[in-house]
This record gives C-alpha cells, structure tokens and sequence, in this order.
C-alpha cells in the first residue's frame, strides 16, 4: 500500500468518488420524500401534516418565522431528534424509498449519507487535518497517507487549502469563525454525502464568508442534495430552486423559489417573504 | 501609617463624634476607608498560605538537617531501617548524635509510594472517567443527581473507616479469592512476572494501590463529571451528525475538549494517593526495609511509615529518629512538588489542540 503514490490514490479516490455520485438511474428521483409526517415534543406538536419531496441534486430553502418547526423538520431527516426522550413522530421520512427508521438501516451509515452542517462552526478540539478526515476515520473510507489526500481534496474543495496548507497541524480554534464553518463544511463533505442538511450555516459567519458558503452550495450541487433552513430570505433566493414556508407548525407552501417568492398563493407566505411578518 | 491619618478627618466629617458607640466609630473608620482596609486584608490572606508553606517547609528542614547529615545521599538508595541501640553509647557521625549501629534507607518506602500511586491512578481514572461519562451522558436525570450526590459522599468518608474496610473485607476477599487467579494465569514474562508468586493474605501493595484507587475515584469523577458538563453540545452534535459512534464522539470530542482539566483532576488525586497516611498504613501490611516482590508483597510508604514509627522514634533518646522521619517527609514533599510541576508541563504541552473550558461554540 505504501508504495502507491498519492496521485494514484488521489484518482482512485477521485473515481470512487465520481462512481458514487453517479446519479443511478434507477434510484428514485426523489431523494427524500415524507409522508404524513407530525412531529411533536413531550405531546406539544411541533409540526404536523407535512408531505414533501425533495429532487435529486436540488437545493431547497426552508423558511419561516421562529418557532415555525423548520429546524425541527430538518434534524428529523437525519434522526438528531431521536436522541431527544420526548421526541415523537407519525408518518414517515423516507430516504431512496427506504424509511429512515427502518429495521435494516444503520443509524450511523444514515448519518455519513445525510450529513449536516450548523448554526455555529463546531469544530473538534483536534488539528485541522484530524477535523476533515475525522468522519473519513470513523466510516473507514480511507486510511493512512490516503488521509492527507482526502484532506488535501476536500479543503481545496471548500477554498480553504491555500489558507491552512501550512499549519495542518495546527487548532482550528485559531481560524476565523467563517474559516472554521468551511473546514466543517470540508469535514462534512468528506465522507460523501448524498444529502447535506444546512441549519441556517451562514447566521454566525460575516457578508464575505456567506457568499463564499452560498457559491459552495451552488457548486455542489447537482451531485447533492441540499436542504438550507435560513433566516435570510435574500439567502433563499439567491441560492435555493424550491422553497418551502412553514408557519406555526405546518408546511403552508412551497413551490419554485421564483414562485413563492413573487407570486406566494397563501396570504402568510406574501407577508412574510415581503417582510410585514418576522 | 497613613491609614490612621486619614482616618481623623474622615471621621469628623461624618458628624458628632462624642455620641456615636465604640463599635460605630470604629464602623465609621473601616468605611470611609474601606479601599485601604479591603487592600490591606487580602493582601494579608494572600500572604498567609505562603507564608505558612514556607514556616512548614523551614521547620520540615531545620528537622530533617541532621539526619541529612548522616545519612547521605544512599537514603534515598539504601533499604536498611535499623533504628540502632538505645542501651549503648551515643555516638556521632558528622557532628550528629546517633544511637550506635542506627541505619536507615527510604527506597522501599519511596518505590512504595510510587508503586501504590500509580496503581490508583491507572485504576481510578478510567472508573471515574466512565462514572463521568455515565452521570452526564447516559442516566436520567432522576438517577444521576442522586448518583452523582452519593459518589461525592463517597469522597467525605473518613480513610480510616476505608482503610478498615480495607483490612477486614476487601483485603481478604481478594487475596482467597482473586489474587491467586491472577497470580496463576499470568504468563512468566518480564514485567507480568511481577503479578506471579505468592499471593499473601491480602495486605500489600495492590491492596494498598485498590484502597488508594477508591479513594481517589470521587475526587477525579466528580471533577471530570462537571468538566464533562461544560462541554459545548454542539461539537458533540457536529460528531453524531458525522455518523460517529458514542465512544468516537467521547474519545475526540469530549475528552480532548477538557483534557487539561481531566489531567489537573488526575493530579488532585494523585496528590491524594501520595500523601494518604492512615488507610495505607492498615492494608499495606507496614512492613519496612524491602520494597514489595511482588504485586501482592507487604510493603509500606513514606506517608504510611511517618504514622506507624512515630511513636517508636520518640523513644530515641537522641532524636535521630525523628530526624529521620522528618527527612522522608521532606522526600514526599518534594515528591508531590515534582508531580505538580511534571503535570502542568504536560498540560501545555497537550493543551494547544483543545478548546479553552466553557468556550462558547
């Protein structure tokens, strides 16, 4: 194994890669997809009724006031909420037309195919290369000097290779907070998600930081899918194809982004993507 | 000084000084220099801790000078623990007054403090760890707020009532019904070879290291159990969303985040083992002048050895006895000066990797 150079391993990984991305024909063309979906907490609902598909290789924007169960909705498609004792559901979420909590899917391998991205850059007290490979670890895709490659390829993937190549070694702690979400970003990508589930990743970061995020999510698109819950409405239009409105605990409306942003059918949806609701 | 100076006029601004009570006058003086009294005190209590290591460490010392003298430097190498004639003549080395054919050696007592100690350290950390781990993370609150109430009462009881515990149950039990399992399947190789051999009757060495362990189990968990809390959840969360497993998660997240916490709690308890007296003293069967042959060997420390020759050193008519002692607390002092020290250059050396305790992210 030693004897591999790393541009070999660099295009062999670089194939798996692409071989997995590979849209499949015969997957269905809805990656996610819930079906009566309701969702609630200690008995207090949170959301109820929601039925909704998400397109291959799309990015939906998932908006709404505080409190609306958007970010609820989101971290129930990768099970953080079942950790949670009081957390119920009803209905189903499925994933390849598979329930994600079916008996014959792993918790973990769900996780690595739907990864997540948060409010606030959450690096691990480890150096920068141990945070992008830590999942590449942990699901051993990869080991070894196959590691730094991985790490090399994802932090050029996200733009952050120029700007760390020298302290690899180094604690992420001291990178600014919109440097820190992308090495997230690169961590989350590096075990080759499907699916990428965003909590409103730019909330914390300054203008510069976001745009690059945003231009990241439309570059990664379509080999993924991606789901942004956001505050900035500006943010879902400039960067989602679907949008979703969800308002005190139901999914009102969603469509094209053009569509509920300029022509919203329900009266909440128009009052609240010109501004008049918060 | 200049507090009494300022004092007159301040108090005669305040008004009729002739009908205020002692106790007034004198509330009246504290308060309108209350900055002066405030800075003089806690400079006085900030210097009272030092000053009292240092009348200790002067009088540990000017105690163990003379038999500094006498002993020499192969104190610390010989194992010889003759206290010598108290019929014959007094003689002198260096000056010194000595009983005849008095010799002492400390090795066995220091390998023994050492020996005990680590086998606390390496038996109490993952407990406590693991205890940690289970009071934050995996029970109910309903059972971890008792649990972690019990297991800081645990820290509360007396040695003594632990260490006669030690002597009356645990030692026994052990050595019928452990110690010779263990002494009868260890293969015969270096260092393991050290776990054969005869078993004994319970007091010794691994007893004294399982006592100590114990002892330090609430110190270490209960510290690391509040570190463990100020853990951040969202990196632990950022981990789960990764697919990591719950032992990935506490192997890269949670232990490093707090990792120089973990190793000052480690070296609290550690501290504790080496200077625990009464408890060693009971199980470790108090026996002087060899270090222990092996795991489960009689043997004693230098804490141990203070309190159980003590009462036989006073008889020396010349106080080299004493002296002596003096000298092997002097050792222990340095002992656990050195593992204070050796603990926070570890703790910079690991610590540029975590994140400051209680960051916000």
């Amino acid at each position: 194994m030693d004897e591999i150079t790393s541009s070999e391993a660099a295009a062999r990984l670089i194939d798996n890669e692409l071989s997995r991305l590979d849209p499949d024909a015969n997957r269905p063309t809805n990656v996610i997809s819930t079906e009566g979906l309701n969702l609630s907490f200690g008995g207090k609902s949170i959301l109820t009724g929601v039925n909704m598909e998400f397109t291959r290789g799309t990015i939906t924007a998932l908006i709404g006031p505080t409190g609306s169960g958007k970010s609820t909705f989101l971290r129930t498609i990768n099970r953080m909420n079942d950790k949670v004792p009081s957390f119920k559901h009803e209905g189903d979420v499925k994933l390849d037309g598979e329930s994600i909590w079916g008996s014959n899917q792993d918790l973990l391998t769900l996780r690595r195919r739907v990864g997540m991205l948060f409010q606030r850059p959450n690096p691990f007290p480890m150096s920068i290369r141990d945070n992008v490979v830590a999942g590449v670890r942990a699901h051993r895709i990869a080991k070894g000097k196959q590691l730094d490659v991985v790490a090399e390829t994802r932090l050029r993937e996200v733009g952050l290779w120029d700007a760390v190549k020298d302290r690899l070694g180094d604690s992420p702690f001291r990178l600014s907070g919109g440097q820190q979400q992308l090495l997230c970003l690169a961590r989350a990508l590096a075990v080759g998600p499907e699916v990428l589930l965003l909590d409103e990743p730019t909330s914390a970061l300054d203008p510069l930081s976001t745009e690059s995020v945003e231009l990241l999510m439309r570059a990664m698109t379509p080999a993924l899918t991606i789901i942004v819950v956001t505050h900035n409405l500006g943010q879902a239009r400039r960067v989602s194809d679907k949008t979703m409105f969800f308002y005190e605990g139901r999914l009102v409306e969603h469509g094209d982004t053009a569509q509920i942003f300029e022509r919203p059918r329900e009266a909440s949806t128009d009052r609240y993507v010109n501004g008049l609701m918060g | 000084m200049s507090v009494v100076g300022g004092d007159a006029e301040s108090i005669t601004a305040i008004g009729p000084i002739r009908r205020t009570s002692v106790v007034r006058r004198i509330g009246a003086l504290l308060r309108s220099n209350e900055e002066h009294v405030w800075r003089w005190s806690a400079r006085t209590a900030a210097i009272i801790p030092l000053a009292g290591l240092a009348f200790v460490l002067s009088v540990l010392v000017l105690k163990a000078w003379p038999a500094v003298k006498v002993n020499g430097f192969s104190f610390l190498t010989s194992s010889a623990w003759q206290p010598g004639s108290t019929y014959g003549a007094v003689v002198h080395t260096n000056g010194v007054a000595h009983p005849p054919g008095s010799s002492y050696g400390a090795w066995p007592l220091i390998a023994g403090t050492l020996q005990t100690s680590i086998i606390a350290v390496l038996i109490a950390l993952p407990i406590s760890i693991g205890t940690a781990f289970a009071l934050t993370e995996r029970l109910p609150t309903w059972i971890s707020k008792p649990l972690g109430f019990f297991v800081e009462i645990l820290a509360g009881i007396p040695s003594v009532v632990i260490g006669l515990w030690g002597v009356l149950t645990l030692g026994p039990l052990l050595a019928q019904h452990v110690y010779p399992l263990i002494a009868n399947h260890v293969p015969n190789v270096p260092v393991l070879n050290y776990f054969r051999g005869p078993t004994g009757y319970g007091e010794g060495l691994l007893t004294s290291g399982l006592v100590l362990g114990l002892m330090i189990v609430p110190i270490i968990a209960s510290t690391t159990r509040d570190l463990f809390m100020q853990v951040p959840p969202l990196p632990k969360e950022g981990g789960e969303a990764l697919g990591l497993t719950d032992a990935e998660v506490a192997r890269w997240v949670t232990i490093p985040w707090v990792r120089s916490g973990i190793i000052g709690a480690t070296v609290l308890g550690l501290g504790r083992a080496l200077g625990e007296t009464i408890a060693v003293a009971m199980v470790s069967g108090s026996v002087l002048g060899h270090v222990a042959p092996n795991i489960y060997g009689t043997m004693t420390t230098v804490a141990a050895t203070i309190v159980s020759q003590l009462d036989s050193a006073a008889t020396d008519g010349t106080g080299f006895a004493v002296s002596t002692l003096a000298e092997a607390g002097l050792i222990l002092a340095v002992i656990s000066v050195f593992v204070n020290v050796a603990a926070r250059v570890i703790v910079n050396r690991t610590s540029h990797l975590s994140a400051p305790v209680g960051r916000d992210s």
